[in-house]
């Protein structure tokens, strides 16, 4: 490495030396965990958010609406810091006390604020399926007996999610992506990990190089299952009719 | 509520911070880093996406693995190590290029994306009939596919500055004073206002980003990208033509969504 003139001597043994090591391991468990924890309150917030938003009541359409538009316009940055600076304020002073007491709540507020930002966007990608369901569909449904809330369930959310399997899927990948924001408020995650070896022993660039191939690897692996996932789940129509015939 | 008025009296440290007498600071800094890096990313990332439809695998594989690899690295990691690594090589930066590189490296990905995107919609046809006429390869990208693949990637670009912009805010952790980082210092210096300091902060962003938006949505519209009636199924096209109703009653039922 002489020829780039580095300043800088690597030491590969202080990511494997025992104080960080711990910090780092804690920080790929807890960045798995927010990552989770907010697809799957996202998926949900974001799928209910999308039937609001599609159906012709205005008193759940507008709030829906209001709520989507509001969150999509102010970055992720300031719905973690709303959770972690402002939210327990705005609670009563008993449960505000608890709060500020309980050591992880900067986990809590960082998967609130990333469920929060992330469900208005999967909201939207879930009404572009559930507006892509052709209308024959659900006069097929309605014809066949099913009430509104089976015709949802079964026949308009399952073809609307195989029809946005690819845009959820590279959605949830940014999401996982954006759990590093968590160390904008102290939640213990791998990248804050990095951070706190880099301010003690001013050696960041080895945890850093480690942090990185981490995030790639695993949305690499990501983006192969989602692949795989939407094969899985894909119904071939020519050869059920060839079965049937 | 009057502490919020107070707030908004206070515009002018939101926006620009005590920018003529100091550095600029606020809002107006978001807005340069956004501008900069898009264009900055707009010039590398027509280069990526051509490099990336290139027949030739020695062009086409590199900017792949660049791509995807920046594509999957946090942004926040990415601005890490332009603020780690520099240094290390020899090169001292401000800390404000420090940003304006990792935001273009991170944009210049995604806009190769789209623009490998765009260049997919153009039909083969066209690259086969410029080269018939005698066009070099260079002449026929740079005078009939790229024109053609830019009308449809403009809502694109528009609305990846959209969500660029919002990403500027993370300058926030390595320590630069954006409209964040001036809405937390606000919110420290007078904790009685803290409310009134977020909404403002959300405010800035909100309704920049709404014009974002809302101009994004006219040029959609303009270029005539939303065509609800080609996105219909050719039944339902087929019902409308044999149903007795005025041509206007069926226009208004074609286009709506």
């Amino acid at each position: 490495m002489k020829f780039l003139n580095l300043r800088y001597d690597f030491d590969w043994g202080i990511p494997f030396r025992e104080p960080y090591v711990g910090w780092l391991i804690t920080g790929v468990e807890l960045t798995f965990l927010i990552a989770a924890v907010t697809t799957v309150l996202s998926l949900l917030a974001g799928t209910v958010l999308a039937v609001l938003r599609t159906t012709r009541f205005k008193f759940l359409n507008i709030p829906a609406k209001i709520y989507v538009e509001t969150v999509r316009n102010i970055p992720g940055l300031f719905w973690l810091l709303f959770f972690y600076f402002i939210f327990p304020q705005m609670l009563p002073f008993g449960l505000t006390d608890v709060l500020n007491r309980y050591t992880y709540y900067s986990v809590v507020a960082g998967i609130l604020g990333l469920t929060v930002d992330n469900s208005a966007y999967v909201s939207d990608i879930v009404r572009t399926g559930l507006l892509s369901v052709p209308r024959g569909r659900i006069e097929a449904a309605v014809s066949t007996g099913l009430n509104r809330f089976q015709q949802i369930r079964y026949i308009i959310l399952p073809d609307a999610f195989r029809a946005i399997l690819p845009p959820l899927g590279t959605r949830m990948i940014h999401n996982f992506k954006n759990s590093s924001l968590c160390m904008a408020i102290a939640a213990p995650e791998l990248t804050w990990a990095t951070q706190q070896v880099e301010s003690i022993t001013f050696r960041g660039l080895e945890v850093t190089l480690l942090a990185t191939a981490f995030y790639i690897g695993i949305s690499l692996f990501l983006a192969i299952l989602m692949i795989r996932l939407e094969r899985f789940l894909k119904i071939d129509v020519t050869s059920m009719t060839q079965m049937r015939n | 509520m009057e502490f919020l008025f107070e707030q908004l009296a206070n515009w002018r440290f939101y926006l620009i911070g005590a920018y003529p007498n100091g550095p600029l600071t606020g809002l107006v800094l978001n807005i340069v880093l956004a501008v900069l890096s898009i264009v900055i990313g707009l010039f590398f990332g027509i280069l990526f996406g051509l490099g990336r439809t290139s027949c030739r695998g020695y062009l086409r594989h590199p900017c792949g693995l660049y791509v995807d690899v920046i594509r999957s690295t946090p942004l926040l990691l990415i601005l890490f190590w332009f603020y780690f690594f520099l240094p290390v090589v020899g090169a001292k930066m401000p800390l404000f290029w420090c940003a304006v590189i990792s935001l273009s490296v991170y944009a210049s990905a995604y806009q190769a994306e789209i623009v490998r995107a765009g260049i997919l919609t153009v039909p083969l046809g066209q690259m086969e009939a410029a080269l018939s006429t005698g066009m070099t390869r260079y002449q026929a990208v740079k005078l009939i596919i790229l024109p053609q693949a830019f009308k449809k990637m403009l809502p694109s670009f528009v609305s990846f500055f959209n969500s660029l912009f919002k990403s500027t805010s993370i300058v926030y952790i390595v320590g630069i004073v954006d409209l964040t980082r001036t809405g937390v210092i606000i919110s420290q210096r007078q904790p009685n206002r803290i409310y009134a300091a977020y909404i403002c902060m959300a405010m800035g962003f909100w309704i920049s980003c709404y014009l974002l938006s809302l101009a994004s949505q006219w040029l959609e519209k303009r270029l005539g990208i939303l065509d609800y009636e080609s996105y219909k199924p050719e039944i339902c096209r087929q019902d409308l033509v044999l149903l007795p109703l005025p041509k206007t009653v069926k226009r208004l039922l074609v286009s709506h969504k």
